[in-house]
């Protein structure tokens, strides 16, 4: 249609227009054809429609109908239900007034009961009844009375008689045990002791019972403090008899424990152990205390503190305590320990296990745990085990200075070793000392252990080591093979006598042995006693461990600073021997012609004089090095030797010059040194032959030129351009100017 | 060629990764001062956030690891609680030689805890390390009977070359910043050493009587 009224009705146009308007015209026709050919359809569907419409009108009322009924239902459910709650209510008023019934008449049972059992003595029987009574609902009882008038007096009487005959009984009771305690009547004393719970009072006793206990436990531990104290110095435990009665002191409480604690949990429930254990750790405390004040005296550990504390202070000076004497008091400290540990590990788990049958809350075992943690962490027995601790620690702190200084003072040096005695013994000290601090089951006192281990490794220790090295390696005429072979005549000829300088040398180098194996044994130490310790302790909390690496990790700290005393002591080496040695025979190269004709290179090239006589030194040298050094600082002497090998060359081969024949037999030289060095230790010498190698490629090229293809293949130089140029002018046959010309 | 390059620096750098263990610097930090003074609630307010009252006595040492960041850096805390009473005192003594920072602390409202300091200075001079970090720190700035003016801290930690800083464990005052500073200052020095230990080792030596020093021992433990 758009199309009809969009193009001007022109005459060129008007036939397509007309075309177009026909087939519009095609296409209603065939619309309306379709459109009337569905009328018969739709007329169908409406009869259908008009034919089920009265029923739609029928199925409406039933529904309605329906409707009524559910809800009359419903409200009949309702009235049920309410019916059967009123029942369920009426139901229960009357269990309740049966069980007072019950309760009243068993009051009155009781009342009477109570009367009978306590003219006739039978405390179990009327604490049953009073058990009875305090099971019922006091309160409930008394508003009974009030209500039932008519028996008013009997029930308000049954109630104060038996509240009264309660009072009573506890009183009796409270007595008596106190009578059976008195006379050790140990019968008596459980029969009570079963009675307190039915009378409601739990804690009077357990406090009663457990009080009992403790005076039994006080009577044996006198007996047995005082019997150490008896014991002769000659006794073979004599040496550890205070460690022996503190383990009895805590093998008592233990068995207490044991033997008690199923009584109490039939008769007072599970879950009382906390409060018992609270009360006899109180005695426990005590008689720690004194044992351990006993001990103090006895082993005169406050005497030898300060003694030990003023001899420090001073370095000497007054009296000495020989370090020998303090082993055994270590030992029992030690066994003190790991006692009270175990102890204390002991009561920890009993507790766990009767919280776990008494209480299903997890908080509330926590809690109760944790209380546990504080009646030991504030215990007499904690405090006084960190006393002690702090006591061992100086005395430890002593003996393991002390033993290793004498170590060092005794320090002998057996020809066929390369270390002296004294660093074996130095290690066996310090592990004997941290091994006997484990053995004590503190944590804290093994990481004040190590820790003091540690700082005396890293200071007292290495400074001898470092004293003893700064006074150097004295240098001399003689080879060290010729102080050997002096040494070796004179001991053979029975003249112990070395010479000082001899002695000296030996000295130094068994000392930068000493140190090198040092770091070894640092190293092993601390793999063997993170080994020990967790064997020692096992399941410990993430805490201990940390503390425990932390102290460990000061070993490390050792290592690196004996490391840096090696490293002075090669360099001492270096400094005295090697580098006044090798000058004179690098210097030769110097007195050598370097510009050499071909009948000559020829001979140089199989007899390559100067560096075999070179090596021929060094080989020498070295020998004197080789069996009394370790592999390690032997390895690190040869390190040193090609380095300054390396450096001094450099310096005389600057010096000289060359035509390229002599540029060729140099190459060629170096090479072989390098190979020799390489071969004399297991360490990679080609590093610090890099820049030699490179000074005697520029050296041997035939053209200059050359060196541009070497530049293209992009080796790593060692070399700066100014130095290529340098070296490139000791080349006789090379005209300046080409070398100006080279591009780098 | 280039993709496979940058794929072996990054493998590279994942093992390095693993091999730092999460944690770029390791410092020891030990406080010492009077029992009572507020050591292990300052602790516990950094490491827990908590300020349990009516705690018991610290008995031996105790030890707690944090680890925070400084300047995009991991740092790992290892704080050592120590007691403050008189006999346990050997015990903790031993800690005091590898500490790196040792935070002195007293209560600004108990004349006695400051008058013990110089005590405490010369246990520190005699058993901890002289290139140790030390810090005064004056707790309980939440209690309204102040004893010791804040000046007079400050005069005193000027005199011995302390630090100094007041604080409440109870109020969270200044706490998180004690001992960030601290860590950020180690970490200064660790990062400052790294550098002027290697040239100490290369000094000339003259003759055979030279000596190397004690220089080259570094007080840090860095891991890298």
């Amino acid at each position: 249609m758009n199309m009809v009224e969009d193009t001007p009705p022109k005459e060129e146009n008007l036939m397509t227009v007309i075309d177009k308007l026909q087939e519009d015209d095609i296409a209603v026709n065939k619309h309306l054809d379709h459109i009337l050919s569905k009328h018969c359809h739709v007329e169908a569907k409406l009869q259908s429609i008009s034919k089920i419409l009265p029923n739609i009108a029928i199925v409406r009322l039933e529904a309605e109908k329906f409707q009524n009924v559910i809800g009359h239902t419903n409200n009949l459910a309702e009235k049920v239900s309410a019916k059967v709650r009123q029942l369920d209510l009426a139901r229960s008023r009357v269990c309740e007034c049966q069980s007072r019934v019950n309760d009243i008449l068993d009051l009155q049972l009781c009342s009477d009961g109570v009367a009978t059992a306590l003219r006739n003595e039978d405390y179990e029987q009327g604490a049953a009844h009073v058990h009875r009574f305090l099971l019922m609902d006091q309160q409930l009882l008394e508003r009974t009375a009030d209500n039932v008038s008519g028996d008013h007096t009997s029930v308000t009487s049954s109630l104060a008689n038996l509240q009264q005959a309660a009072n009573e009984l506890r009183a009796v009771i409270t007595h008596k045990f106190d009578e059976a305690v008195k006379s050790e009547d140990l019968a008596s004393i459980e029969r009570f002791f079963k009675v307190f719970p039915l009378l409601g009072m739990h804690n009077d006793g357990i406090t009663k019972f457990c009080h009992y206990l403790c005076s039994k436990l006080q009577e044996t531990a006198q007996k047995n403090l005082k019997a150490a104290l008896d014991v002769r110095s000659t006794d073979k435990r004599s040496a550890v008899i205070f460690a022996d009665t503190i383990t009895m002191l805590f093998e008592g409480i233990a068995r207490i424990i044991e033997v008690h604690q199923p009584i109490v949990e039939t008769y007072y429930g599970p879950g009382k152990l906390l409060s018992c254990i609270g009360i006899l750790q109180k005695e426990c405390d005590k008689q720690i205390k004194k044992v351990i004040s006993e001990f103090t005296k006895h082993r005169k550990i406050a005497k030898r503190v300060q003694l030990i504390n003023e001899y420090l202070r001073k370095q000497g000076g007054t009296e000495r305590v020989d370090p020998k004497d303090l082993d055994l008091v270590l030992s029992e400290i030690t066994i003190m320990h790991i006692r009270a540990e175990l102890y204390i590990k002991f009561l920890r788990r009993r507790i766990i296990n009767d919280l776990e049958i008494s209480t299903t809350d997890t908080q509330q075992r926590k809690d109760l745990l944790n209380d546990f943690e504080m009646i030991i962490k504030n215990s007499e027995l904690a405090c006084s085990m960190q006393e002690l601790l702090g006591a061992y620690l100086a005395v430890e702190k002593y003996f393991m200075e002390e033993s290793v200084n004498k170590a060092i003072g005794m320090d002998a040096l057996d020809q066929d070793q390369q270390t002296s005695s004294m660093v074996d013994d130095a290690f066996f000290i310090v592990k004997k000392c941290i091994r006997r601090a484990i053995s004590s089951g503190s944590i804290d006192g093994v990481c004040a252990v190590i820790n003091m281990a540690c700082g005396f490794l890293e200071s007292d220790f290495t400074n001898q080591l470092r004293n003893r090295l700064r006074q150097g390696y004295p240098a001399g005429y003689l080879d060290l093979a010729q102080a050997y072979n002096a040494l070796q005549t004179s001991i053979q000829h029975g003249r112990i006598q070395t010479s000082d300088t001899e002695l000296a040398r030996l000295m130094f180098l068994a000392y930068l042995n000493n140190t090198e194996v040092s770091i070894e044994y640092v190293e092993t130490l601390n793999k063997s006693l993170s080994i020990d310790i967790d064997q020692a302790f096992q399941n410990m909390q993430t805490k201990e461990k940390g503390k425990i690496e932390s102290c460990l990790a000061g070993m490390k700290n050792v290592a690196l600073t004996l490391r840096t005393v090696v490293d002075y002591g090669l360099e001492q080496l270096r400094v005295s021997t090697v580098k006044p040695r090798i000058t004179p025979w690098i210097d030769a190269f110097l007195a050598i012609n370097h510009q050499i004709n071909d009948d000559e290179l020829l001979r140089y090239e199989t007899d390559e004089p100067f560096v075999q006589s070179l090596v021929t030194n060094l080989e020498g040298f070295l020998q004197g090095f080789k069996n009394s050094l370790t592999e390690p600082n032997y390895n690190a002497l040869i390190g040193i030797l090609t380095a300054e090998v390396a450096a001094r060359l450099e310096k005389v081969i600057l010096k000289s010059t060359f035509n390229r024949n002599g540029g060729l037999i140099l190459d060629k030289e170096i090479r072989s040194l390098a190979s020799y060095l390489a071969s004399a230790t297991s360490w990679s010498v080609r590093d610090k032959f890099a820049r030699l190698m490179q000074i005697t490629t520029i050296l041997s090229v035939e053209k200059i030129e050359e060196l541009a293809d070497y530049c293209e293949d992009s080796i790593a130089w060692r070399l700066t351009p100014a130095e290529v140029r340098k070296i490139l002018t000791l080349r006789t046959d090379f005209r300046q100017e080409d070398i100006k010309r080279l591009k780098i | 060629m280039k993709g496979l390059r940058t794929s072996i620096i990054q493998e590279k750098k994942r093992t390095e990764f693993v091999i730092m263990e999460d944690y770029k610097f390791l410092f020891k930090v030990v406080l010492v001062g009077n029992a009572g003074v507020g050591k292990t609630c300052l602790v516990r307010r950094f490491t827990q956030g908590l300020f349990p009252p009516g705690q018991g006595a610290t008995i031996g040492v105790d030890f707690m690891i944090k680890t925070v960041e400084v300047e995009n850096e991991i740092v790992k805390l290892q704080i050592w609680d120590t007691a403050g009473q008189e006999r346990f005192r050997s015990i903790t003594q031993s800690y005091y030689r590898s500490a790196h920072a040792l935070i002195l602390v007293y209560d600004i409202s108990c004349q006695p805890t400051f008058d013990c300091l110089p005590d405490w200075l010369r246990e520190i001079e005699e058993y901890a390390s002289n290139k140790v970090l030390r810090i005064l720190v004056g707790n309980k700035i939440d209690r309204e009977d102040r004893e010791i003016p804040t000046h007079v801290g400050e005069d005193f930690a000027q005199r011995h070359g302390m630090y100094f800083l007041e604080t409440s464990a109870k109020e969270a005052e200044n706490v998180e910043r004690l001992f960030m500073e601290i860590a950020a200052e180690l970490m200064e020095q660790a990062r400052c050493k790294e550098l002027p230990r290697y040239e100490q080792n290369t000094t000339s030596l003259n003759g055979k009587t030279t000596s190397i020093g004690d220089a080259g021992i570094c007080g840090c433990s860095r891991l890298s």
